[in-house]
């Protein structure tokens, strides 16, 4: 009989594979410090049966190993359902430890034939030739496969049904079919279905979270026929200058701080370099893809962080889940700050797997004092070893810094924080990181460090100002102000989950420390500078490896506690697990899609703002009433931008009594100048909150009607004027 | 690893050290080919971090799988983006000098030990005496052990 216990399973277990090899290569290295590890491997393999007997198996560590057989409460029940990569006893007793002891009562003969096949699941006392369809229908993988299939149909039905051509309000909400949602939800629920099997079969959730990863972020990219998000298209746009040029300017100066980018090149360089090995004109034959790309090469990093810090699969795998939903800050997209974040991870999972010192422990690797789902410490590393990681790490950091500003410094202060602690107290690292940082903003940086250090005087300790999203008013009309509560709302429960698991779970919080120092880390950031509006959204981003971690503790409670409130806790969890992701799943959707009018333009509007700018002679001035459209830093180098709405809204407001005249007054003299308002701009200004709703119609009109300002091209995308500085006065 | 035999590790680095090079000669698809740049993304995002980390001695544990894995790619698309980088700011960016000096990056890596991570090589050792007495006693936890649970 299939398992259908109360449990979700644990289990420490890196994907499938043979703890023999395993235990092979710790001989090989100094076996006897690594009882934590042993453990790990073994709790994998009996953990996926009973709920209580991952922990119990956690206990059985080393020297006390004998007293764990008997905490294995459910050590009898057939081991049915499987470990395919399970061969615990004789790889156990190889490692020549007191440890096999538990081996044989965690892992009872039946479950050795399956080893290596996920065969139908049957236990001895069951009829066995009951029709192979039943058993196999019956079998964990039937149930893990089901939804997925049926995920899967229905979100390819739904594909072609997504309106993304007639978006109004509320984005791609309402333009998203019904068997979408059904999709995303059956994944959801598929997804709880597979953490019951975590320990043992982790393909599974690996396959639902690759999986929800691509049905949540891949729909643009298969469907939009132009660059999704007017930031992507502005780095298509710096790529595609880069491979004209050939090369950066740092010191030059170009307008609207676009001199940043040839200061920061190094992710432009690698993407102009794909754009000439794939032998395609420009980077936007590929951009769309980025969000999914950028998440499929951050699950397994982040897998990782995680597994540093807990054993239990269903905890690793949840976090995972719950990271991707709550990642709804759009900085996905093919972005420095993007790939930077992939670095930083990556950093950050090295130093917590290599980075312990030696000696430093302490009770952290008895587990008697950890949580039951807490994965002992690392083992401890040499000064040689970890000089070697820091030079493995050296490139990494390198192209951090050499992609982008603020990254370095989050990262700086992630190791900082984790300084703090003495498992982690690496100064070298921290000072090689803080030296390529300071090389870079002094020589290919210099320009845009040094404004920015005298900017902080002024906003230095204004933890208001640089906190606020954005420099304009609240989004108006109730798309946007959806939107604005979904973020809200998701800030609110992914914060509460994670305050109340750092609250429950001491012993939690005491081994995953490092984690709590990631999170908390960027939150001086505030005093220090508002980064154009976006600071709240890169705190949160930073902060959230670390949330996510312990929100998801918040939902999985320890499998091994066997007292009322436990018990208690698993019950409410087993129905508030899938409640909350469903929520989540809820959330992101506004948050990640409910602004899409102003990230997707049809062709015919990028169209109309390429003939715009190439009708505009060099140098021209081009204005915009926000830079939130495709294409608006088209060769860039070759004119002057104003997007004019992007100030205080007190500023937009006056200027609507008068927008020709606001217009005129600040084009220079005898400079020649358009105006370009599209349709995807008209979404922005409201969706950011730049101007009140019907703004940008009567901006419009009033543009339209001025003798200052010349209608060249008129469509139903959008209208090109150029200033008429003569005919007007 | 004294004799030149094929073994699969053998085989394993035989075909990263060529990596590079069939990624080279897929470039002389016409642009935008799945047959392109399948083989150049496939180089670039995963060939130089596998060239450093997966050759050990005595093979990476399977813990370490998984971490040689993941570190995989974003250590490649960091080499690449130096590579990239350096060409661009020294003016001497093409596409052949991109991949040729990523190609033979990752041909002589791939013939060297691979960069010891801890947990790929099972090395570190706790210092003794290094755990503080204290800690010794409680290896087991107190609950459950009478009930089975």
């Amino acid at each position: 009989m299939q398992r259908q216990g109360p449990a979700p399973v644990t289990g420490s277990g890196v994907p499938p594979q043979s703890p023999a090899t395993d235990r092979e290569a710790e001989e090989a290295g100094t076996a006897d410090n690594r009882p934590e590890e042993r453990e790990a491997e073994r709790r994998e393999a009996p953990t996926g049966e009973a709920p209580t007997g991952e922990a119990a198996a956690g206990e059985s560590v080393g020297p006390e190993a004998g007293k764990s057989a008997s905490a294995i409460p459910e050590a009898g029940k057939p081991a049915s359902a499987i470990p395919e990569f399970r061969k615990p006893s004789p790889a156990i007793s190889e490692a020549g430890k007191p440890a096999p002891t538990t081996a044989p009562a965690e892992a009872p003969a039946p479950a050795g034939p399956e080893a290596g096949t996920p065969a139908p699941v049957g236990s001895a006392s069951r009829p066995v030739r009951r029709g192979r369809l039943t058993a196999a229908l019956r079998s964990p993988d039937a149930l893990n496969l089901v939804p997925l299939l049926v995920a899967a149909a229905l979100w390819l039905w739904a594909l072609p049904g997504i309106d993304f051509r007639d978006i109004e309000e509320f984005g791609l909400l309402d333009r998203f079919p019904l068997t979408f949602y059904a999709a995303l939800t059956v994944l959801t629920c598929g997804f709880v279905l597979t953490l019951r099997r975590a320990g043992t079969a982790p393909l599974w959730p690996a396959t639902y979270c690759a999986a929800m990863l691509v049905a949540l972020k891949a729909p643009p990219a298969i469907l939009y026929d132009t660059v999704r998000y007017a930031w992507a298209s502005k780095h298509d746009a710096i790529i595609s200058r880069l491979l004209h040029e050939g090369t950066v300017h740092p010191g030059r100066e170009l307008s609207g701080g676009m001199g940043a980018y040839d200061q920061w090149p190094g992710f432009f360089s690698l993407d102009a370099a794909l754009v000439r090995a794939f032998g395609v004109d420009a980077a936007a034959s590929f951009i769309n893809w980025a969000p999914v790309a950028l998440g499929l090469l951050t699950v397994p990093v982040l897998i990782l962080v995680y597994r540093t810090f807990s054993d239990d699969w269903r905890l690793v795998w949840t976090g995972v889940w719950i990271f991707q939903l709550a990642n709804w800050v759009g900085q996905d997209y093919l972005s420095p700050q993007g790939f930077s974040y992939l670095l930083y991870l990556t950093v950050f999972a090295v130093v917590v797997r290599h980075f312990v010192l030696p000696g430093s422990a302490g009770t952290l690797r008895d587990r008697g004092t950890l949580d039951p789902a807490a994965a002992a410490v690392p083992p401890p590393t040499t000064t040689r070893q970890r000089a070697v990681a820091v030079l493995i790490l050296l490139p990494v950091v390198a192209t951090i810094n050499a992609s982008h500003q603020l990254t370095p410094v989050m990262l700086c202060a992630t190791l900082f924080a984790l300084c703090l602690t003495r498992r982690y107290r690496n100064i070298g690292l921290l000072v090689t990181s803080g030296a390529v940082m300071l090389v870079w903003n002094l020589t290919m940086g210099r320009e845009l460090f040094l404004d920015t250090l005298g900017t902080l005087r002024e906003k230095a300790g204004d933890l208001l100002g640089n906190s606020r999203p954005g420099f304009a008013g609240d989004p108006t009309g109730p798309g946007p102000e959806l939107v604005g509560s979904a973020n809200v709302l998701m800030v609110l429960a992914l914060g509460g989950l994670a305050v109340a698991a750092v609250l429950l779970r001491r012993k939690l919080v005491r081994s995953a420390l490092p984690l709590v120092l990631a999170a908390a880390a960027p939150l001086p950031m505030f005093a220090v500078n508002d980064y154009g509006g976006e600071m709240i959204f890169r705190v949160y981003l930073f902060g959230l490896p670390g949330s996510a971690f312990f929100a998801a503790a918040a939902l999985v409670p320890a499998a091994g506690a066997v007292s009322r409130g436990a018990v208690i806790a698993r019950r409410a969890t087993a129905v508030a697990l899938p409640v909350t992701l469903v929520a989540m799943l809820a959330g992101f959707l506004p948050s990640y899609y409910g602004k899409e009018g102003m990230h997707y333009a049809p062709p015919g509007e990028t169209a109309l703002t390429r003939r715009a700018f190439d009708r505009a002679p060099e140098g021209a001035l081009i204005l915009a009433a926000t830079g939130a459209f495709p294409d608006a830093y088209y060769r860039y180098d070759h004119y002057e931008r104003w997007f004019f709405t992007e100030q205080e809204v007190d500023e937009n407001l006056r200027m609507l009594k008068d927008p020709a005249g606001y217009l005129a007054g600040g084009i220079p003299a005898d400079r020649p100048a358009y105006v370009i308002l599209t349709r995807t701009q008209g979404e922005a200004v409201i969706g950011e909150g730049y101007l009140p709703e019907g703004g940008f119609d009567s901006l419009r009109g009033a543009l339209k009607r001025s003798p200052l300002f010349q209608v060249v091209e008129e469509n139903t995308y959008g209208v090109v004027l150029r200033y008429r500085p003569t005919t007007g006065g | 690893m004294a004799h030149p035999r094929l073994t699969p590790r053998v085989q394993r680095r035989a075909a990263l050290a060529a990596s590079g090079w069939v990624a080279l000669a897929a470039t002389a698809f016409p642009g935008g080919s799945p047959l392109r740049w399948i083989p150049v993304l496939a180089f670039v995002a995963l060939a130089p971090g596998l060239a450093l980390l997966l050759p050990q001695p005595l093979g990476l544990r399977p813990g370490a799988r998984l971490e040689a894995l993941a570190l995989a790619a974003p250590v490649s698309l960091s080499v690449a983006t130096l590579v990239a980088t350096t060409l661009f700011l020294t003016k001497a960016f093409s596409l052949t000098f991109f991949l040729v000096v990523l190609a033979l990056f990752v041909s002589v890596a791939s013939t060297l030990p691979g960069v010891p991570l801890p947990a790929a090589t099972r090395g570190a050792v706790e210092r003794d005496g290094a755990r503080s007495p204290r800690f010794e006693m409680p290896l087991f936890r107190r609950r459950g052990t009478g009930g089975g649970g």
